[in-house]
């Protein structure tokens, strides 16, 4: 049998899905908050269409089931039928809509059409957030096993697996990536920078996109290098070191167990704060979920990219300007820009070391998704849909800014980068993190006299 | 049809007003106490209030918001502008909510209201065809979002004919008797349909924001109610 969907899924019961579905969507309104948001949602939304001059996706495919709100309408009309009064009442009265497999497999797929990007968001005068939409719809699949087996394997691993992490590192070949990567970095700057491994005490507990271990070994040692030049106490723990979180894409219950897993690390290690590396999801699933599901003295989140700048600001990180010569440009990743949490900071660092720093346009909260949001970039055989109906756009962008690098601080944006510009042959762009451009440009000779400073500031 | 017409703007009318302020008094009722709820049973309770507020002001004076399609908004601005002043400050109707509430205000001159009324009629006759001619629109419309419009218009035409007796093709009693009539209907549409929005819209950021702040136990809940709670990922 063809699979109705353009992702590969895990085999799932077929028997009584829509009743299953049914199910589960109700415990999950009776549990939670989203009862409220569809309720109102299903009574003002106007269906006036402007949502759609917003979305990359439908801009590219003009295809109508890629409205966001289109797409919306088909969680909300399940709602409207088995959850409201109106709803029960009118399909007593007369033939109504009924929840089917082949519903079902159409709303599964066109959920997966989504990046959750929220820049609709913006566009509806009625305040709908199609991405919140998009969320809790697929939590609600995710129940009766409808959801890319890339995301549900690699949460497997880190929840269950011998690992706790998904890429599936064990704990020595992060010490010896450590390890190789201090002994690089005495190599190239002849300095002692450590990666702090289980330090108990440490104040900043760090959870990078754990990929980065393997893919992005610059990215790490400009993370380490400032904490280094700012004397950071800060510390890397053997017991969970992956800050990725799928659960933001696939299913609040998953969303909840690993963020704990994050703050029992830090508990562990008697830390005072989650250090996230530079990662989309993984800072927003960290800030919007420690808060919300780990209690009231949960740690606060912090993001690297907030750390650097606020060093920088207060004169604890000294950069040498124009160090960077090529034309530079910013991509900001949806999770952390939209809301307009990080959209200035790694621009105020960036133009401290850039001689050439581009925008692009648009920008900052209105900025366009790499088209690999939402866990999509993991589902590597949707590849051609993520870098051609939803990267174009993305692509478009590139390369009209002509840059040499390009910045994107998060990892799952810079593989879906890095295959956007593969595929649309763009050609002389490089995919970089923040911190592999930062590190270039410390002043490292005034960094270990930093303690003394303060010292001597303390004195006076 | 005089009898019916007293009928119309008398008894009917007040009950169709109360219905409408009922239903919508519920509808923000329900919605401010479940946001409320949502919120003591969040586990963050902070919610970013400048933003919501910022953008609640956004759309309910969206003057800033309309380079996304901008002939759509413009013609949408004008008509919600028509649709709201006209039947508040009509000079008749503010003696006919006198009747029902026990106080007036001041009304507009009477070039002003027809003039408010071209507007409304024409701009709505403008998103009818809007609507109609967009891709986009015509694959979200539901039966309400094409049949609203043209049932809001009717006590604009009829009310415009009934005051302008040299253009009327019809008798006065029959153009105020469908004039208040469609008025009434419309009045007690109002809680049933998306015209809800109304009283919805100023909520609707508030809402979105805490959609996003979730019960720290909602997981494990949810997991107990499907019984996976012991059940591998």
């Amino acid at each position: 049998m063809k699979s109705p969907y353009s992702y590969y899924v895990e085999p799932f019961d077929l028997n009584e899905r829509p009743r299953r579905f049914l199910e589960a969507f109700g415990a999950i309104l009776r549990h939670s908050n989203y009862g409220l948001v569809l309720d109102t949602y299903a009574r003002t939304s106007a269906k006036c269409s402007r949502c759609a001059i917003n979305c990359p996706i439908y801009e590219n495919t003009r295809d109508v089931n890629d409205i966001p709100c289109h797409r919306s309408e088909r969680v909300l009309r399940i709602f409207r039928r088995y959850f409201t009064l109106s709803g029960q009442l009118r399909s007593r009265l007369w033939n109504d809509f009924t929840l089917t497999d082949e519903y079902l497999d159409e709303m599964a797929e066109h959920l997966y059409h989504c990046t959750a990007c929220r820049r609709c968001k913006f566009a509806c005068p009625m305040g709908i957030d199609h991405g919140l939409i998009t969320h809790l719809g697929r939590w609600a699949l995710a129940e009766i096993g409808i959801t890319p087996k890339a995301l549900v394997v690699a949460t497997r691993e880190q929840l269950e697996g011998k690992t706790h992490n998904t890429s599936a590192i064990p704990v020595p070949a992060l010490m010896d990536t450590c390890e190789f990567l201090e002994e690089e970095l005495m190599e190239k700057y002849g300095l002692p920078i450590k990666f702090p491994i289980d330090v108990e005490g440490a104040e900043m507990v760090f959870f990078p996109a754990v990929s980065d271990y393997l893919l992005e070994p610059d990215t790490l040692m400009g993370n380490a290098a400032v904490m280094y030049a700012t004397g950071g106490s800060w510390t890397i723990g053997t017991q969970n070191f992956d800050g990725i979180d799928y659960g933001l894409f696939y299913s609040d219950r998953m969303w909840d167990r690993i963020v704990k897993a994050e703050v029992a690390e830090v508990r562990r290690l008697k830390g005072k704060i989650a250090l996230i590396g530079e990662c989309g999801h993984a800072s927003r699933s960290a800030k919007v979920g420690i808060p919300a599901f780990c209690g009231k003295d949960a740690p606060p989140v912090v993001n690297i990219m907030e750390y650097t700048h606020r060093m920088l600001m207060e004169g604890k990180l000294r950069l040498r300007p124009n160090t960077i010569k090529e034309r530079v440009t910013y991509h900001d990743p949806c999770n952390i820009a939209r809301s307009g949490w990080i959209v200035n900071q790694p621009r105020e660092i960036l133009r401290a070391i850039c001689a050439d720093f581009v925008d692009m346009s648009p920008r900052g909260t209105m900025n366009y998704c790499c088209g690999g949001g939402s866990g999509l970039v993991s589902v590597d055989e949707v590849r051609a849909w993520r870098t051609g109906a939803a990267g174009k756009r993305k692509a478009e962008q590139l390369r009209a800014t002509g840059a040499k690098y390009l910045v994107a601080p998060c990892a799952n944006c810079k593989k879906q980068l890095k295959e956007v510009i593969e595929d649309n042959n763009i050609e002389g762009m490089e995919v970089v993190g923040l911190h592999d451009l930062v590190i270039k440009a410390i002043d490292f000779s005034t960094a270990p006299t930093y303690a003394q400073d303060v010292a001597a500031k303390e004195e006076k | 049809m005089e009898a019916w017409l007293e009928f119309a703007r008398g008894p009917l009318f007040r009950i169709a007003f109360f219905l409408m302020a009922l239903g919508l008094l519920r509808h923000l009722v329900l919605t401010l106490y479940n946001v409320w709820r949502g919120m003591r049973r969040a586990g963050d309770k902070n919610l970013p209030w400048k933003t919501i507020f910022i953008n609640t002001m956004k759309w309910l004076f969206p003057f800033k918001n309309l380079n996304n399609r901008l002939w759509y908004s413009i013609t949408s601005v004008l008509f919600h502008v028509g649709l709201i002043l006209t039947p508040i400050f009509l000079m008749a109707h503010i003696a006919l909510w006198e009747r029902v509430l026990g106080f007036g205000w001041p009304g507009l001159g009477r070039s002003a209201a027809d003039a408010l009324t071209l507007l409304t009629v024409v701009t709505g006759i403008m998103l009818i065809i809007g609507r109609a001619a967009s891709r986009e629109s015509r694959a979200l419309s539901r039966f309400q979002d094409y049949a609203l419009p043209p049932l809001l218009l009717v006590p604009f035409v009829s009310g415009f004919l009934a005051m302008h007796p040299s253009i009327n093709p019809f008798s006065y009693t029959g153009s105020m008797l469908v004039h208040a009539l469609s008025g009434d209907l419309i009045l007690i549409l109002i809680p049933f349909t998306k015209l809800a929005h109304m009283v919805l819209l100023p909520t609707t950021q508030l809402v979105s924001e805490v959609g996003w702040h979730f019960p720290p136990d909602q997981g494990v809940n949810v997991g107990i109610a499907l019984h996976k709670e012991n059940e591998p990922v």
